[in-house]
């Protein structure tokens, strides 16, 4: 039956089984693929994958520096700032259009209108308006992150009831502290759960950037060793993001349940 | 003569072409517990919007008369009206208590001081937590202080509802049909909490103090109008338009204007009375055939001005 709901051990042996599938089709495809060429990097064996985690870890020969290290500080850095400058952004733009017919009447069309364009696709403007320093990486995140979350800001401003701020007025509220104390505090949830979506995309523009032009990061790591044709490392590195991404995702949950005890998102 | 607080003079109102409201003339006194009853879409709501100031009137004015101030025409929400909607009344991001302390909070404190006054604000906070818990112990609900809205039952949310805006001590306490969505049971119980304010007031009137609760009730059932309200004042479309020379209704006006039966919270309900001003009512209010002239149900205030002399 549709949606019929299975018990929590059934789950959760579902899901071990299907990473313990897909673990050993690797390991299937892998050795398929050295029984035709034996020196074949592009389906690593795990021997050759654990030479690629070493090979990551290790002080380089050249560099005399660790890739990991190098790399996850420049994209790091990168992301970091970027989410943070346009989160930021994108909630001082949301709650003004929320707030504001005025504003939002400026402010909707072009965020609308930027919303659309894929961030990937604008990489050649920001090459050329802001150079291929660091900048430029914040930049795209920041303007890739921005127009389509401060969207999202403004639709959960307009969905708190006028209730609710007709209350807050009775109540003795300024205007500042019904966006202060009653705006911001209900779309909380809602503002966290915009941040998970957009680390995602955040990433896409941030590790594409790197790949075209960038000098360190993860992106430029990858199409090194993609070059020549040695996925063990592009493997840990892609296995790197895959817990980096779902790391970010676990913490915002939590500091979702941490700083909203009063969302229920299935209520919602 | 009582101490009037909110006065509707001539107000009118309306929406596109459609007329709402039509020279509506209301006055509220200190201490009244009116229920305003009516036809579907004859304006109840638009009206007790009106006096919040979150629609006001486009022709006409609403007068607040605060104690000790001059009068002032209601243009925007403040703190001197209380309102408690069907919905949405709570903050579902604070508890019960803090949904009761939250007016105390904005009204004796700012942004900056919470702020940078933080040990203050603490101590301060302390003591709007502890006037919360009082009152909701009075509403019956101080097994509810750390409940989320969504934890609690309608009926509970609105018992809390009612303590955020009483624990302000609002000049007049609006409710927009706050019991629309409950069952019959917790309906009552609430009824009973609002008659239960309805005896302070007799309190404080034996006392010789001001009644320390003016209400204003909107309401579809006339049951309940009759009960909680020491006066119902009915809306309506049908009266006598088209003799004053309309071509269409210009809006519906107050046609029903009475004192209702005053009765005690834990005690009987007098049903024959009831049933009395219920008939009164139904063909005053509710009777589309019966256009009668606006004057012939609206006699609150003449029975008052005869009552007084008695009195004295």
């Amino acid at each position: 039956m549709i949606r019929r709901p299975i018990n929590k051990r059934w789950r959760f042996g579902l899901g071990i089984a299907s990473i313990v599938v897909l673990l050993l089709s690797y390991t299937w495809l892998s050795g398929r693929m050295k029984e035709e060429n034996p020196n074949d990097t592009t389906i690593p064996s795990w021997s050759q994958l654990k030479d690629g985690v070493v090979r990551s870890l290790e002080l380089g020969k050249r560099t005399e520096e660790r890739w990991l290290a190098v790399d996850a500080v420049a994209t790091g850095y990168r992301l970091f700032v970027g989410m943070f400058l346009g989160v930021s952004g994108a909630v001082v733009l949301g709650l003004m259009m929320g707030c504001f017919p005025r504003v939002e009447a400026v402010l909707s069309p072009p965020l609308t209108l930027f919303a659309k364009v894929p961030g990937t696709a604008a990489l050649a403007v920001f090459f050329v308006m802001v150079g291929t320093d660091t900048e430029m990486y914040v930049a795209m995140v920041t303007f890739g992150v921005l127009p389509s979350m401060a969207l999202s800001v403004h639709l959960a401003v307009r969905d708190v009831p006028d209730e609710m701020l007709n209350k807050a007025y009775t109540l003795g509220a300024s205007h500042v502290e019904v966006i202060w104390n009653v705006i911001v505090r209900h779309i909380m949830p809602k503002l966290i759960d915009a941040v998970r979506l957009q680390i995602g995309p955040a990433m896409v523009y941030l590790i594409a950037a790197e790949m075209l032009v960038g000098d360190a990061g993860f992106g430029f790591r990858i199409r090194l060793q993609q070059k020549k044709l040695d996925m063990s490392v592009v493997y840990f590195y892609l296995a790197l993001l895959a817990v980096f991404g779902f790391g970010m995702d676990y913490i915002l949950k939590k500091l979702q349940r941490l700083l909203c005890p009063w969302f229920n998102p299935v209520r919602q | 003569m009582s101490e009037i607080i909110v006065h509707c003079d001539k107000v009118h109102h309306w929406f596109g072409s459609a007329g709402v409201l039509y020279d509506v003339n209301v006055r509220v006194a200190r201490g009244n517990i009116v229920a305003v009853v009516g036809p579907s879409g004859c304006g109840k709501s638009t009206l007790l919007r009106a006096i919040v100031g979150t629609h006001p009137p486009r022709q006409g004015r609403i007068q607040m008369h605060a104690h000790g101030k001059p009068p002032y025409e209601v243009r925007r929400p403040g703190r001197d009206r209380g309102i408690v909607y069907q919905r949405y009344s709570l903050f579902p991001f604070l508890t019960a208590r803090e949904n009761v302390a939250i007016g105390l909070m904005l009204d004796e404190t700012s942004i900056p001081f919470r702020l940078f006054r933080f040990l203050q604000w603490r101590r301060i906070r302390r003591r709007h937590l502890d006037a919360a818990a009082a009152f909701l112990e009075r509403v019956g609900l101080e097994h509810a202080v750390k409940l989320y809205p969504h934890e609690m039952s309608g009926g509970m949310c609105q018992r809390v509802a009612v303590a955020q805006a009483l624990i302000m001590k609002p000049q007049i306490l609006l409710l927009d049909e706050p019991f629309g969505a409950l069952d019959e049971a917790m309906r009552e119980e609430l009824q009973r909490m609002l008659l239960r304010l309805h005896a302070e007031n007799r309190v404080a009137k034996k006392a010789g103090e001001p009644p320390p609760h003016t209400i204003l009730i909107v309401t579809h059932e006339l049951n309940e109008a009759i009960y909680v309200g020491d006066r119902v004042i009915g809306l309506s479309q049908y009266w006598n338009w088209a003799e004053k020379g309309h071509v269409a209704c210009p809006g519906a006006t107050v046609v029903y204007d009475e004192a209702a039966p005053v009765s005690d919270p834990d005690g009987p309900r007098d049903f024959e009375e009831f049933t009395k001003q219920r008939d009164r009512i139904r063909k005053a209010v509710f009777e589309p055939e019966y256009l009668q002239d606006r004057e012939e149900f609206r006699r609150y205030w003449t029975a008052c001005a005869a009552e007084a002399p008695h009195r004295e």
